[in-house]
């Protein structure tokens, strides 16, 4: 047994109000410290909201001071990933996530692919991460771990590339809002859900990886991020399961060992390289 | 789970959003305004939630009968459902506003835009929003009064077409009278909503739906639901003539940012 304990904390933010997020981060960490957990994570951008418009040209300082607040909370072996608005070399502000341990923060990393259809304007505001310096496998005391922020889990590559770095887990932070509530029921679950499922899933399969879904709860404007924080083990398997629709706090428990079991069964190790060649042309 | 979404939701908004402490809803005796009805007690209790019956000559004694029902079903408090005559309000501006006795869109207007003042006088008194009813069918043809039925702070069926709303009534067990009878204002004698439109609202919805959920084209929807085309082209028309009712007035930018165009921010800004 190599076992590992994460905290999901599923929680709403309030838009724009970096100082109150901040505070509820802490109130988080404070409430699991008790719980011998190796990592506890936030959603996408929890620390500002997800839908800021123009507040998000605005919050980045604020936020770097925050991550410094919040880093205090964090013990010697721990790690934990928030989301929060970094701002580049270039002065564009990305959504991006940070990892925090031992009292300090340990290095961020940003979302790859920014939504921009239906609802989601990512592109007016943000700057995309770029894969040659945030790809990045995290060392923790526990594993190696990489992050991936929502809509880059809706594409191959980003997972893929941090489980062939070597992440045991990748964190999955998500402000996914909710939509075909009326034609869903509590058991089938909501359209959305079901994708999202699919694909964690999916990743968790393909890369023999766990993998950890942390996404919102609560509503902002006419929009409610339906929750559901999920871990998949590399087998596929549901291993925990947050409410929809509210608030959750969760402490999963995984076994690395599974994923060397998962890999003799799996041909992730064939990975051909011939085929990103034809990819890299198109 | 739509009602339990719909009522966390409208819990969430007012308790904690606004800050306030109580709904106040007008009934029409339709379904719309009992679904709307329901949701706030379900969701606030029925001390807090308060119902105002507004009717004027035009208003059916069915309707009013409806929503006593209504109420009693609800088991709203006596002091929280109150039933207020119009009519003097509504002559007094018809006949300084010098509108024709003829012009019944005209007067028609002048109830709903009074029915609105007094929602929010009351509203203000009960520390609450004005809760509104109007739901996705009637807002996507603009099927209300600019400032009247449309001056509401909070729309918890705005995204539900009708059909939808009479579902959703049947599961909240309210009268079936309410949710079976045809939908009307009630701004004239005899006016029903399907009437003007010339489609029942089944079929109005299914148009819509098609149109602007699943963005069908024309001619296909007038094919799946074997209609002329025209009655289709009729409905879009309405849907893009009413546009202005759904957004807040028009400014014409002169500065660096607008409202509206370039001066984006979240409704619930920090």
């Amino acid at each position: 047994m190599n076992n590992v304990r994460i905290a999901l904390a599923q929680i709403p933010s309030k838009i724009g109000d970096v100082r109150k997020n901040t505070q509820h981060h802490i109130e988080i960490l404070r409430q699991v410290a008790k719980e011998s957990v190796d990592f506890v994570c936030f959603p996408e951008l929890s620390l500002t909201g997800y839908l800021m418009k123009d507040v998000a040209y605005e919050v980045a300082t604020e936020c770097s001071k925050s991550l410094t607040k919040i880093a205090r909370e964090t013990k010697i072996n721990q790690r934990a990933v928030v989301g929060f608005v970094r701002e580049n070399d270039l002065g564009f502000v990305q959504n991006a996530a940070a990892t925090l341990g031992n009292g300090k923060l340990l290095g961020s990393t940003a979302k790859f692919y920014l939504p921009t259809y239906g609802l989601f304007e990512e592109t007016r505001y943000f700057a995309g991460g770029n894969p040659k310096t945030d790809l990045k496998v995290f060392e923790s005391p526990a594993c190696r771990f990489g992050i991936v922020v929502c809509e880059d889990a809706w594409h191959p590559e980003p997972i893929e590339a941090l489980a062939r770095l070597g992440a045991d887990l990748v964190f999955c932070i998500a402000s996914s809002p909710a939509k075909g509530i009326v034609e869903s029921n509590s058991e089938r679950g909501l359209p959305i859900e079901e994708q999202w499922m699919s694909l964690l899933k999916a990743h968790a399969l393909m890369n023999t990886i766990f993998v950890v879904f942390v996404n919102r709860s609560g509503p902002e404007d006419e929009e409610y991020f339906w929750g559901g924080s999920a871990v998949i083990s590399p087998s596929g398997k549901t291993i925990t399961k947050a409410k929809r629709f509210e608030s959750d706090l969760l402490i999963s428990e995984i076994d690395l060992d599974e994923i060397k079991r998962a890999r003799r069964f799996t041909s992730f190790r064939d990975h051909n390289v011939r085929l990103h060649e034809v990819l890299i042309e198109l | 789970m739509g009602v339990d979404y719909l009522t966390k939701r409208l819990r969430s908004y007012i308790f904690e959003y606004a800050g306030c402490e109580s709904a106040t809803i007008g009934l029409s005796g339709g379904v719309d305004s009992a679904v709307v009805a329901f949701l706030a007690v379900k969701a606030l209790g029925v001390n807090r939630t308060h119902l105002y019956f507004l009717p004027s000559k035009t208003t059916s004694k069915e309707d009013l009968e409806d929503s006593q029902i209504l109420a009693e079903t609800l088991g709203v408090p006596k002091g929280n459902f109150r039933i207020i005559p119009i009519d003097g309000i509504v002559d007094d501006i018809v006949q300084a506003a010098h509108i024709a006795q003829s012009d019944r869109l005209g007067i028609g207007n002048v109830k709903a835009r009074t029915r609105m003042i007094l929602l929010h006088s009351f509203a203000r008194f009960n520390k609450g929003l004005v809760v509104g009813t109007g739901d996705k069918s009637e807002i996507t043809i603009g099927y209300f009064t600019k400032f009247g039925d449309g001056g509401v702070d909070v729309l918890p069926i705005g995204d539900l077409y009708k059909t939808q709303v009479r579902q959703m009534a049947l599961e909240m067990r309210l009268p079936a009278r309410v949710y079976e009878k045809s939908p009307s204002p009630g701004l004239w004698p005899g006016q029903t909503a399907e009437k003007e439109l010339g489609m029942d609202y089944f079929l109005l919805d299914q148009v819509l739906f098609r149109r602007f959920d699943l963005w069908r084209d024309e001619e296909c929807i007038a094919s799946e639901l074997r209609i002329p085309i025209k009655k289709v082209r009729k409905i879009v028309q309405q849907v893009k003539s009413t546009q202005h009712k759904r957004y807040p007035a028009e400014i014409f930018k002169l500065g660096f940012r607008c409202h509206g165009s370039d001066w984006r921010y979240p409704r619930e800004w920090a």
